[in-house]
């Protein structure tokens, strides 16, 4: 018994030892742009581990994933920490690679209430468990053209109060300026389907994992409204972040666009630089709060590291001062709800023609639901886009369309 | 050739499709280095800037910041030039048994030159990398250049070369003057190939350049990355300094330049000079 | 033939024993490179992905979830509408990229072959698509192509508008080459065609480098014109080489990715209009964390691609009477 004791306090003092000791290198393996809060968090984290060497490895966002599964697929070759974007977070915690951040030495659950709480649900496993922890959050909003919708005599309260007058808006719009509401119908579908959800109501997915798209009103208005809006020729066929997107932007074609609230940043420096002060920022419409993006650290569980690991997730997730750095670098929304209360948060934003869009942005954090990640999301959304292709510009029927859906889901799923 | 009048008319039509098509040929191409000459923003702009612009010194040290440029573009070289000058002496000695020669189990060793390109390169990714950490090869060029070195291509090609470019007759006479087999493939084959040989160099040197795949999981030191993953790194659906990337693209593309003109040499010289000497 | 190959009966007898033997065994020597290299780095990774075809695994979770589930994925794949789909992607733009590019490269590389100066700089610039960066090839033709800005539309619409009787068969309002579901293949397959005739006809040119300048000079003064020196001497002569030219593209036409993907992203599109085989087997692989349904849809193609290339083999050899 006293033998066991020593080996527990002798081992419990070794962990909590080791990360200021032992001199290590960690491999921190990540991707554009996020890695950029690596960089940031180099010499900040140097200061208070002056023994921990990071070794940052960055690849292309998809390329990442791909030499990560790789790793994961042999357990071989894994770095200390990985980056995970929104959309890979859920696959990788379900196939069991991550290490659980929950248990001990680690006991992940002290830092839930200092963490923005739909994306602390974001990070977890099927069984409750953390398997990473955000650094950053995209809480969604609606950027708008003031100018072009003054020229229609359409004001903000048309965006937002419901789906009919934002879509009237935009015939509006369309009429008056020739520019369309939103870059494409699957944008505006996009946003219905994750609006009006419940904390723990998945987009595709129920608890049990079973597909809810048929019979879904969130899904047929979604559709209803998508194809609506491609009929009365107020929806583009334009991709995101492709340079015809940035072009539509930049000659004044497109007149609203839901993104996370970060699109300011590139906005004002690339996509548009030359529209600064014509934009504005208000609430997605009827009430719906959504998220686009969100960042996500962890450690695979078969690093050698894995104590002074989570040291540096920590860090990244709940150090105020590497926070708002990042904030500053990234335009990433903090995760972190002590650096939500940052001074710069109620800044002026030029672009945006002096509003102080960041506060509103803030609010709209605390009101997105927690939405369970399912690892088939990623299928069911290509398997949706693909009927919504088909409804759109084929005329598909729509209840037909989503019965398709679902029974290509669950097929697709059970595997 | 006697040029009639009706040739020359043909002509004169030929030489406007040549020339309307080299444009097209030429445009992207153009471009890279265009956008390698401009501010990142420009690359969003439509139409996009038609001539050079001053961003090209900015670009090449935005360049460097974000990534070991030159040690990729050593990297890159190096992993390209073995895999070049092995594929080149490899694969010809392949080919010109493949062509020349009978032996038992030709057509199985054939069949399996042909099915060794047709499982997709992705699917290859997580075997090799389990073969290369059990060699111990990971972050090694020599993982990427020794498997390449051998290419079913290459092999195809030069069967299908070899066999109408050399005359039977003629390695039956080297045979009746004393050579050994090894050296009616070195002294007697290898000249009748150039154009073949110059072919295989300079596509597998820029498959080699160009490949990503490999050296992406292979590769886990930034030092070590060849050129494509390199600049693939610091590229990103919301924030990339393209400006940057472009200069990359124009510099990786430069080496890639002189290798055709000096290859293309190759690939036009006559092989009727060659097989007189031979 | 063996009496070709055989060595010469006039050698004194020791000689020849020691040459038959190195005829015998020097084929083994110079293939030796390739068997070595392929049994250590090509057989296993098929092997591998033909025993995980049998298999249902997410790669991340690693071998420990690896569960057996004998043709389950073969029976997925065969009854799978995208894979249906998909194989139709691709052999529609496999076919109207390919055949253009051999009809174009080959009566191109024999006016190539006929230039004294200024060869290598016309067969340069065609060869260029081949080593353009392919992040420089989807920047440029997304913005060539774009519907409300793009350069091919604004063309198209000015000789609409300005151009007399041809310019009324043109289209009069602007064409979504890369986003309307049924441009989308033309444009791909005009990338492909675009990227990779330069490159055929470099093979062409070098299979026209082996054809003796004398037959010419014979049929010239037999008062062959040109155009029947092309069709027989020309092309019976780059036989192999067109053999070869075909093979390739149909195998790599089958097995397209880069263009696509670079031109349209990792989904193939508006309505996966131009995802190809090879894409939605990435996509299973890596995306839908399903390693071995995109085995088995590789080796379902790798069946159909056989039987391709062997009917390929078989029409060669038939318009040839040999191999």
């Amino acid at each position: 018994m006293n033998k066991v004791v020593r080996l527990a306090v002798a081992s419990a003092l070794c962990a909590a030892a080791l990360p200021s000791w032992a001199a290590v290198t960690l491999t921190v393996a990540s991707f554009p742009d996020l890695d950029r809060d690596v960089k940031t968090a180099i010499p900040l984290y140097k200061k208070l581990h002056p023994d921990v060497e990071i070794k940052l490895v960055s690849r292309e966002r998809v390329d990442h994933v791909n030499a990560l599964t790789t790793q994961l697929a042999s357990s071989s070759g894994l770095p200390d920490v990985m980056g995970l974007e929104i959309g890979f977070v859920g696959r990788f915690i379900a196939s069991g690679g991550l290490e659980d951040l929950s248990k001990a030495p680690y006991n992940a659950g002290q830092l839930q209430s200092q963490i923005t709480g739909y994306s602390w649900a974001q990070a977890k496993g099927a069984n409750g468990d953390v398997y990473a922890l955000p650094v950053d959050i995209g809480p969604g909003t609606m950027f708008y053209r003031k100018d072009l919708l003054d020229k229609a005599g359409v004001t903000e309260a048309d965006l937002t109060k419901s789906w009919e007058t934002y879509i009237a808006a935009g015939k509006k719009i369309k009429a008056a300026t020739g520019a369309y509401l939103v870059a494409s119908p699957v944008d505006l579908k996009d946003i219905y389907i994750r609006s009006n959800l419940k904390n723990g109501e998945g987009i595709y997915f129920d608890k049990s994992g079973k597909p809810i798209i048929a019979g879904n009103p969130r899904f047929e208005n979604a559709f209803k409204y998508a194809k609506e809006a491609q009929d009365a020729g107020i929806a583009g066929n334009i991709k995101q972040w492709s340079n015809e997107w940035a072009a539509g932007f930049q000659h004044d074609q497109i007149a609203t666009q839901a993104m996370g609230a970060w699109l300011n940043g590139h906005l004002a420096h690339w996509l548009a630089p030359d529209q600064g002060g014509k934009w504005r920022s208000c609430n997605l419409p009827a009430g719906a709060f959504a998220s686009w993006g969100g960042s996500f650290y962890a450690i695979p569980a078969k690093s050698t590291h894995k104590a002074e690991a989570y040291e540096f997730v920590k860090f990244l997730a709940a150090n105020r001062e590497q926070q708002i750095a990042a904030f500053k670098t990234l335009d990433a929304f903090p995760s972190l709800k002590a650096a939500q209360d940052d001074p710069s948060m109620s800044e002026p934003l030029p672009y945006l023609g002096g509003q102080k869009a960041r506060e509103m942005w803030r609010d709209a954090a605390k009101h997105v639901p927690e939405i369970p990640i399912n690892k088939n999301d990623g299928v069911a959304e290509d398997i949706i886009n693909d009927q919504l292709d088909q409804v759109v510009h084929q005329g598909k029927d729509i209840k037909a369309a989503l019965a398709d859906a679902q029974a290509d889901v669950e097929r697709r799923a059970r595997r | 050739m006697a040029v009639t009048k009706k040739n020359t008319t043909g002509k004169s039509v030929a030489w406007v499709i040549v020339f309307l098509g080299a444009v097209l040929m030429l445009a992207p191409f153009y471009f890279t280095f265009v956008l390698a000459t401009q501010p990142r923003e420009a690359i969003y702009h439509i139409p996009p800037p038609m001539w050079f612009g001053e961003a090209l010194a900015h670009n090449i040290s935005a360049i460097n910041a974000l990534i070991p440029f030159w040690h990729n573009l050593g990297m890159s070289f190096y992993v390209a030039a073995m895999t070049t000058v092995l594929a080149l002496f490899f694969c010809s000695m392949a080919g010109y048994a493949f062509a020349m020669y009978e032996f038992r189990f030709k057509k199985f060793f054939f069949a399996i030159v042909l099915g060794s390109m047709l499982l997709p390169p992705f699917l290859g990714l997580i075997p090799t990398f389990m073969l290369m950490n059990a060699l111990g090869w990971l972050d090694q060029p020599r993982a990427l250049y020794l498997p390449a070195a051998a290419g079913a291509f290459g092999i195809f090609l030069m069967r299908q070369y070899i066999g109408s470019a050399v005359p039977k007759e003629l390695m039956e006479a080297a045979r009746i003057d004393g050579c050994g087999e090894f050296r009616i493939y070195w002294n007697v084959v290898l000249p009748l190939i150039g154009p073949a040989l110059g072919t295989l160099g300079l596509v597998t040197f820029i498959t080699s350049w160009n490949s990503f795949l490999q050296p992406l999981v292979i590769m886990h030191t930034p030092e070590n990355f060849t050129l494509p993953v390199a600049l693939r790194s610091v590229q990103s659906t919301t924030n990339t300094d393209w400006g940057a990337v472009m200069a990359g693209s124009a510099i990786a593309v430069l080496p890639l330049l002189i290798l055709f003109v000096l290859f293309s040499r190759r690939l036009i010289a006559g092989l009727t000079a060659g097989a007189v000497k031979g | 033939m063996e009496s070709v190959l055989s060595p010469a009966a006039s050698s004194t007898a020791p000689r020849r024993r020691k040459r038959f033997q190195s005829w015998k065994w020097a084929p083994y020597i110079f293939i030796s490179p390739f068997v070595i290299i392929f049994a250590i780095f090509g057989a296993f990774p098929l092997i591998f992905s033909a025993t995980l075809s049998f298999a249902q695994w997410d790669p991340a979770a690693g071998f420990g979830a690896i569960k057996w589930i004998q043709l389950d994925n073969y029976k997925f794949v065969l009854t799978d509408r995208w894979f249906w789909k998909s194989l139709g992607n691709t052999v529609y733009i496999a076919l109207a990229s390919g055949l253009p590019q051999h009809l174009v490269a080959i009566p191109f590389a024999a006016f190539l072959s006929t230039l004294l100066r200024g060869r290598n700089i016309v067969l340069g610039a065609y060869f260029l698509p081949f080593i353009t960066s392919s992040v420089a090839i989807s920047l440029i033709f997304s913005s060539l192509f774009s519907k409300d800005f793009g350069a091919i539309n604004a063309i198209l619409m000015s000789l609409h508008d300005h151009l007399p009787l041809i310019g009324q068969l043109l289209p009069d309002h602007k064409v979504d080459w890369l986003q309307n579901t049924e441009m989308v293949k033309p444009t791909v397959s005009f990338v492909v065609f675009w990227r990779y005739v330069g490159w055929n006809t470099v093979l062409y040119l070098a299979a026209m480098q082996t054809i003796p300048e004398d037959l010419y000079e014979a049929a010239t003064l037999d008062g062959a014109s040109i155009t029947r020196q092309f069709w027989h001497i020309t092309l019976p002569m780059i036989r192999p080489m067109m053999f070869f030219a075909v093979s390739l593209t149909l195998i790599n036409n089958l097995q397209l990715f880069e263009e696509p993907f670079i031109l349209l992203g990792d989904n193939g599109g508006t309505g996966q209009a131009a995802m190809t085989t090879a894409m939605y087997m990435y996509r299973t692989a890596f995306y839908f964390s399903d390693f071995g349904t995109a085995c088995a849809i590789s080796w379902v193609m790798f069946v159909i691609i056989a039987v391709l290339s062997y009917g390929n083999n078989r029409l060669f050899k038939l318009a040839g009477g040999e191999d």
